[in-house]
């Protein structure tokens, strides 16, 4: 049975159809999730209500990309998180330095004296990328997700988070200028190979 | 040169998603044939999207296919004994209807209520006198007797005739003429049946429907736990 069809008869009531879908994109709706708020148990709590509140939802689809469609309601889940988390802000399980920031995992401070052949492996970039994403504002780190990490086009990064073609052009603008700056302090720990292979790209 | 400005840097990142139109890519293009910092812009914002595109995607921690318990799904009524989808309702009805009867039945003893009061026996007064003065003094307001020619007759004799020489006949014949005449005794009402049948009937119906509904909902449970066991 193709999409279209499992979509059909899902919004008959079909569970089965639709449990179908979920198991094709779920995995795709998670790692947004958690890329946006940061945390697993939050992340597979968001996926879960997103999903129910497709299923109850699903006649409001009308075509169009059903991905997109799907991963708006998981940002949606995620921005009721955030706005959960900014009525009630939770202490720190990092420990606070003489000015209460809180002092980082070693492992995600440059290392000035490393050799430059120093290798990072997949949890360092993953860690990297996560530590600046979060510190992004929620409505530029939504498009980035999306965009850059989800491989979603404009349009439908317009679909998902419902705001214009222009407006998400500039989010994923600054979006990406913002993570530059913040990956460039981890830049010396990429692999000497990944850089081999930018600037024969260029 | 000048230092690109957020909207150089802007159409730089359309620009890396194709996402100009071909006179604007026209144009960026001859402009970062001459702007070399434009151009290291250009590439650090896709050294930038290339980190993004390689983050690591996680395994799903479990699986986010729903129940239909969580989505509020209700197991149908079966299909072999449609009729009891109606117990209910009938059962009901005939609950109100038994309660209905049961307060008009309750409302017919009105009139056995209003008995008329009974004749205070004019003998416990007794001061100064004898029967005459006692049939006199008796009260009957509820049944208005009036005395009976008999009890005039006896009334007169005894006027003239000293008060202590009444015999008892003579007493008891005088109060079987003023005493008021007893009502008419009712006949035994009989006792109705058919509230206490038409409650019955509608226990029973609601427990029949009760106990299909709840076979229904397990053969439904039973089913859905089948399908999800074989899809996984």
């Amino acid at each position: 049975m193709d999409e279209t069809a499992l979509i059909r008869s899902a919004q008959r009531g079909n569970l089965e159809a639709f449990n179908r879908l979920v198991l094709a994109y779920q995995d795709a709706l998670f790692n947004t999730a958690l890329r946006i708020l940061g945390d697993e148990d939050l992340a597979a709590d968001a996926t879960q209500e997103a999903f129910l509140s497709a299923f109850r939802g699903l006649n409001g689809y009308r075509g169009g990309s059903f991905r997109a469609w799907l991963l708006r309601t998981v940002t949606n889940a995620c921005y009721d998180e955030l706005r959960r988390q900014k009525r009630r802000p939770t202490t720190p399980l990092e420990p606070l330095n003489e000015d209460d920031e809180e002092i980082e995992a070693p492992r995600w401070l440059a290392d000035p004296g490393g050799s430059p052949e120093m290798q990072m492996d997949q949890a360092e970039l993953e860690h990297a990328i996560q530590h600046c994403l979060e510190a992004l504002p929620a409505d530029f780190r939504a498009v980035v997700v999306l965009a850059d990490i989800q491989g979603l086009d404009y349009a439908e990064v317009a679909i998902a988070i419902r705001k214009p073609l222009g407006t998400i052009k500039s989010r994923l603008a600054r979006a990406r200028l913002r993570l530059r700056e913040c990956l460039q302090g981890f830049w010396e720990l990429l692999p000497a190979a990944f850089r081999l292979e930018e600037e024969s790209a260029a | 040169m000048t230092t690109p400005t957020l909207h150089d840097l802007e159409k730089i990142s359309a620009y890396l998603d194709g996402q100009l139109s071909p006179a604007e890519r026209a144009r960026l293009d001859s402009r970062l044939a001459a702007d070399p910092e434009l151009r290291a812009a250009l590439d650090d914002l896709r050294q930038t999207r290339t980190l993004l595109r390689r983050t690591p995607r996680r395994r799903v921690p479990r699986d986010f296919t729903l129940t239909p318990k969580s989505v509020g799904i209700r197991p149908p009524v079966p299909r072999l004994v449609p009729a009891l989808g109606w117990a209910s309702a009938v059962a009901l009805l005939l609950f109100v209807c038994t309660l209905g009867t049961n307060f008009v039945s309750l409302g017919g003893l009105g009139p056995m209520a209003a008995a008329p009061k009974a004749v205070a026996p004019a003998f416990s007064r007794g001061v100064g006198g004898g029967p005459v003065e006692a049939v006199q003094a008796t009260a009957a307001p509820a049944s208005e007797v009036t005395p009976t020619p008999e009890v005039a007759n006896l009334l007169a004799p005894q006027v003239a005739a000293t008060p202590e020489a009444t015999t008892p006949a003579d007493m008891h014949a005088l109060e079987q003429a003023v005493r008021p005449p007893s009502p008419p005794a009712e006949p035994a009402r009989p006792i109705k049946l058919w509230p206490f049948i038409f409650l019955g009937l509608a226990i029973l119906l609601g427990l029949a429907a009760f106990s299909v509904r709840w076979s229904s909902i397990l053969a439904f449970r039973r089913k859905a736990g089948k399908n999800v066991r074989h899809d996984q």
